[in-house]
């Protein structure tokens, strides 16, 4: 498997900025031989303090299995974390050992193995928090797996009611508190630094420890599994969750590390996004994700207190004998579900906004557009974020609570929609009328939308009281929820993973089953979910293990979709290890992305950038040919700022499709970065030299013209070797291929583009060029445009031969202008007659030069020379005019343009009188 | 906005310097401490959610015995004072610090900390002496946790403040650089105001 190898950006075996780099000498299984005995050493001190304290204070019984587990668990878990390494430099700090801050011994990994110990770079953090809450998913998605098997049928199958408890309080749990919730943090961990432009995150150390809380939490729930699972759902109502098994304590202990995990996140978020920026990134030129991680960061810094406070009450209950949640003792079980949901409705966006940032990022890059609306889009995730902490009631409105507070919940949950719909309408309008290329990451989001919307609109019907009075509890609710995750976490999550895999691994991932793994979970999430709502309208309660058989149909359906989701999910992994084993290698910027971690290698290297990148513009400036987010310099060795000659070279191949202007874009977009220098190496295959060499001249004029440093040759021979050939020799970051669409591409048909990747083993990227554009006059090109004008010579080998000579001389671009001197009537068959004839002739001599890469296109105009010439000179305002005449009529041409040309120059050529067509 | 910004200047030098926008540690703190406000709301949620529920029939609430709840506000007051009293004197061991005496620091830390070490102490007293345990009624549960959370909380505001008395007696904390003084000065501020809103939320009214 890949790693991140510690490789610099600019200079193999240079140094790193200023930071030196010594991997700590430790073997993995020394940190784990540690953990293992802290967690043993922990549990025995937890036994031993709790025996003492129920001796010294007279509990009865002195043995309770309850009590004894849940000190075990906390004690347990921090003699973990201390053993595998989280705290062993603030002890260090505290016993005032000689430690260094710039002490990087933990930084980067060097093979796989590194993954499994204590890590603070932020880049294997995310790693880390990618590998483990995919594992958690697994898990969560067999448990759901488990409950669409249960109900796939009436009555019981594979499960009692207690077993179907556990099973959809465990698939909750595991998706929302160490999945869902934490995922975001792994992808933003490992893009948010770099987008920012700093070298890591603020506490490298801190986002370590919030790192390793999570399989704590998570391994707490799933060890509930052998204690009895917790049965009381996710959302651990009292008194519910007051009774139950050691599971429930787990449940509780394992809410809080996963809580606790938010909350160090969130914190280390916030102090890089607001410290750490590189200089020019105003808050205004951050990508979106910056916004919704920090916003985001507000909610868990702000909110996740509230279920910890709630998970430590019912724990009170469990273990130590209060009576919070005991109505005839005092207490109050509606208490609970205010302080749960003062949490839990925020959490949704806690999983939705950092959601929404990637789907922006994603949407504008695959749209080719600047994000529509960039600053209502940041004002509507603040808005989202500050409604959020007024709506929680609406998930009480049959609970029993006070009943005055239903109408203002009301009303706060459904303004949410207007921000909410700001965010939805700005995606549409950054899609409408965008160049949409759809790769697996851009589907997804695509899907998103859609999926999105659908949950957002039950969503609606949810927030108004009597609709949720009927449909409380019911099935439309599981749908909602499922709409909501599904589209608004799942499908960003993978647009996330697929859109970052090529700058996370360096390697390319499978596109097809890219899209396999999309169109599969697509279609099984509508046919798992979208028969909910009507199963909940008509009064199907959620949470029970089985159901009245007349919904047995829906329910099979449902079922089918829930293996679907399975498959897809299998797909998925299968894709991401393949590739990331022996994947195509991925270039810096497959996806033409604006953003600062494109600016630097796939992977990134150890410390992201040699030298702190300036920005100098916004994160979309799509469809700018020039426009520049940040300028990334080259370390001090190398004179700083990247001249001319620190240059990468890229090496562009293409023969046929060279002078197009997708080419010629694509290669300016590229320019923009500042990065590249451009080779071009044009392979003559089995066709003329010439041509490719009059292709070549013409691009790098217009290349030069646009400020873009490119070289290149012709060479003889097939595309493969002397591709192959020319990258031993120029040793190219990246080899950008143009091609024809596979119809009609010689290259193509002959897979040359998977040869060259194979041969050269370096990171490809392929062009597609419709053919029209590749025979096309290049449009926005500088260079000079010469007005041929002709008439009779129209057709003429001559004047196809006259051009070319002029071409091979100077770069240049063609119109040739052939004014017909008709006969009247204009209508009348003679007329016709020699228009179709000027027509085909001209034809004929623009298919020749275009063929032989003179960029050229014609007109056959309906008027004598004196008329017709100052109509074409001010349309086309060429720079020079050629009259080319046979049989001496080029004198009265020239007279004509003489008089209408001005000061443009204008050249004859006689072409002789006997090159009749 | 986004499409507007073509070509802003670059400065020409070989890389610019990143400044840090503000003390990130400090910030850190700030935002910890937000969050450590959060979860005594919480819990205050908690307690006036039970004290509105038997408020409706007396109070203060009785216990199971069916004695009404005492708590001993004299003594907690001045117990209140005291942990008041040690944020001034924590204040006064900064100031110190930065007028450069690093005694004065370290004689402010001796005193706040043993305030607050007494303060722990009369509470575990307290505790002792209540007549009434967690698991009395609803009203217990939610004075002892309030109280224990919060005695918690010192013990840790305690903890850091020797590992800053500690720093303070190798020197290591100036006029230009006191940046774990502050924080762990942040921390005791924040643990002394939770305690005044709670001695007047849950002992006086």
């Amino acid at each position: 498997m890949a790693t991140h190898a510690p490789a610099p950006a600019h200079a193999p075996g240079g140094g790193h900025g200023g930071h030196t780099h010594h991997e700590d000498p430790r073997p993995v299984s020394y940190w784990w031989i540690r953990a293992a005995y802290g967690t043993v050493a922990g549990v025995l001190f937890a036994f031993l303090l709790t025996f003492l304290l129920r001796a010294l204070f007279g509990f009865e019984p002195l043995w309770d299995g309850g009590v004894y587990g849940g000190v075990a668990g906390l004690i347990g878990a921090i003699g973990f974390l201390w053993g595998i390494g989280c705290f062993d430099y603030w002890l260090g700090w505290a016993k005032g050992a000689d430690i260094s801050e710039e002490d990087h011994s933990f930084h980067g990994v060097s093979n796989w193995k590194q993954y499994f110990r204590v890590n603070t770079d932020h880049k294997v953090i995310g790693i880390q928090y990618l590998g483990m809450t995919l594992f958690f998913m697994l898990w969560g998605g067999l448990m759901a797996l488990l409950i669409r098997t249960e109900l796939a049928a009436p009555g019981q199958q594979i499960a009692d009611g207690q077993t179907y408890n556990g099973f959809l309080s465990m698939h909750a749990t595991l998706m929302i508190f160490v999945f869902a919730v934490p995922v975001f943090g792994g992808i933003a961990n490992y893009v948010l630094p770099i987008m920012l432009g700093a070298k890591d995150m603020a506490f490298p150390r801190l986002n370590a420890l919030s790192f390793w809380f999570l399989p704590v939490a998570g391994f707490m729930f799933l060890a509930s599994m052998f204690t009895g699972m917790f049965g009381a759902a996710w959302t651990a109502y009292p008194p519910l969750a007051s009774q139950g098994t050691m599971g429930q304590t787990l449940f509780e202990l394992g809410v809080q590390f996963a809580g606790a995990s938010s909350i160090a996140t969130a914190i280390n978020f916030l102090a890089t996004i607001i410290t750490m920026r590189a200089p020019g990134m105003t808050i205004w030129r951050m990508p979106i994700l910056a916004w919704a991680t920090g916003v985001t960061s507000v909610l868990a810094v702000f909110a996740t207190p509230f279920i910890a406070g709630s998970q430590f009450l019912t724990m009170f209950d469990r273990i130590m004998g209060t009576n919070f949640f005991v109505p005839d003792q005092g207490g109050d079980v509606i208490m609970y579900q205010h302080i749960f949901w003062f949490y839990s409705h925020p959490a949704v966006y806690i999983m939705l906004l950092p959601g929404f940032g990637i789907i922006s990022e994603v949407i504008a890059t695959f749209a080719r557009k600047p994000l529509f609306g960039y600053r209502a889009m940041a004002f509507s995730m603040v808005a989202i974020a500050v409604l959020g902490f007024g709506v929680w009631a609406h998930h009480m409105f049959v609970s029993g609570m006070a009943a005055w507070l239903r109408v203002p919940m009301m009303i706060t949950t459904i303004i949410i929609a207007v921000p909410t719909g700001v965010k939805m309408w700005s995606w549409l309008a950054t899609l409408w009328q965008g160049r949409i290329h759809i790769k697996t990451p851009m589907l997804w989001a695509l899907g998103f939308l859609f999926t999105f919307l659908m949950g957002g609109l039950s969503g609606v019907f949810l927030g108004i009281v009597p609709a949720d009075i009927q449909m409380s509890d019911t099935y439309f609710v599981t749908a909602h929820l499922h709409y909501v995750l599904y589209g608004g976490s799942v499908y960003t999550i993978f647009a996330g993973l697929y859109y970052w895999f090529p700058k996370m691994t360096g390697k390319m991932y499978n596109e097809k089953l890219g899209q396999w793994h999309f169109w599969l979970t697509f279609i099984g999430t509508q046919l798992t979910f979208f028969p909910m709502h009507w199963q909940g309208l008509q009064g199907m309660p959620r949470r029970v293990a089985d159901y009245d058989p007349r919904f047995e149909t829906v329910n099979s359906i449902e079922t089918v979709g829930s293996y679907m989701l399975g498959i897809a999910t299998i797909i998925f992994f299968y894709n991401i290890v393949t590739s990331w084993k022996s994947g195509p290698k991925a270039p810096w910027n497959p996806w033409r992305g604006k953003t600062l971690e494109w600016m630097v290698s796939s992977p990134p290297p150890l410390f992201n950038f040699d030298a702190v990148p300036q920005v100098v513009g916004g994160p979309y400036q799509y469809g700018i040919p020039d426009a520049r987010h940040a300028v990334v310099f080259a370390p001090e060795e190398f004179g700083g700022e990247l001249k001319e000659d620190t240059r990468y070279p890229v090496m562009v191949v293409a023969n046929e499709t060279l002078t197009s202007q997708t080419l010629i874009d694509e290669i300016r977009s590229r320019n923009a970065d500042g990065l590249w220098s451009f080779q071009f190496i044009v392979p003559v295959g089995d066709g003329d030299r010439a041509i490719s060499e009059r292709r070549l001249a013409t691009t790098l004029a217009i290349l030069a013209e646009a400020g873009v440093s490119a070289t290149g040759r012709v060479a003889d021979g097939d595309v493969v070797a002397v591709a192959t050939e020319a990258a031993k020799e120029i040793q190219p970051h990246e080899l950008v291929i143009a091609t024809l669409p596979l119809a009609v591409s010689q290259w193509m048909r002959s897979d040359s583009v998977d040869k060259v990747r194979k041969a050269t083993g370096v990171a490809l990227s392929h062009v597609v060029v419709p053919a029209n554009d590749a025979r096309a006059l290049t449009g926005t090109s500088a260079l000079p445009l010469v007005m041929v004008v002709a008439t009779e010579a129209v057709g003429a080998e001559a004047l196809a031969t006259a051009v070319r000579t002029r071409a091979d001389a100077e770069p240049a671009r063609f119109t040739v202008v052939a004014p017909l001197d008709l006969p009247e009537p204009r209508w009348g068959a003679e007329a016709n007659e020699r228009r179709r004839a000027a027509g085909e002739a001209m034809t004929a001599t623009i298919n020749a030069l275009v063929n032989t890469g003179v960029a050229v296109d014609g007109e056959v105009m309906d008027d004598a020379p004196s008329v017709a010439l100052p109509l074409a000179i001010d349309a086309y305002t060429p720079s020079v005019i050629i009259i080319a005449g046979i049989n001496g009529e080029a004198a009265a041409l020239a007279d004509a343009a003489h008089a209408a040309a001005g000061d443009t120059p204008v050249e004859t050529v006689n072409l002789g009188a006997a090159a009749g067509a | 906005m986004a499409t507007t910004a073509g070509h802003a200047p670059v400065e020409q030098h070989s890389g610019p310097e990143q400044k840090p926008h503000m003390n990130a540690s400090l910030m850190a703190m700030l935002l910890f401490i937000g969050s450590e406000i959060m979860l005594f709301a919480s819990l205050f949620t908690a307690y006036f959610f039970i004290r509105y529920g038997v408020a409706n029939e007396t109070w203060p609430p009785l216990k199971q015995d069916g004695e009404p709840f005492e708590l001993p506000v004299i003594l907690t007051g001045v117990n209140t004072l005291i942990l008041i009293s040690s944020s001034f004197t924590l204040w006064w061991g900064e100031k110190r610090l930065a007028a450069g005496d690093n005694k004065g620091l370290i004689r402010g830390l001796w005193v706040t900390i043993l305030m607050g070490g007494t303060f722990l102490l009369i509470q575990l007293n307290e505790y002792a002496h209540l007549g009434f345990t967690p698991q009395d009624r609803a009203f217990s549960g939610a004075f002892y946790t309030l109280t224990g959370f919060h005695g918690a909380h010192v013990l840790v505001g305690l903890i850091v403040l020797s590992l800053c008395l500690r720093r303070a007696y190798k020197n290591d904390f100036s006029h230009a650089y006191h940046t774990p003084l502050t924080a762990g000065s942040y921390y005791w501020h924040f643990v002394d105001i939770v305690w005044v809103l709670l001695f007047f939320l849950v002992y006086v009214i």
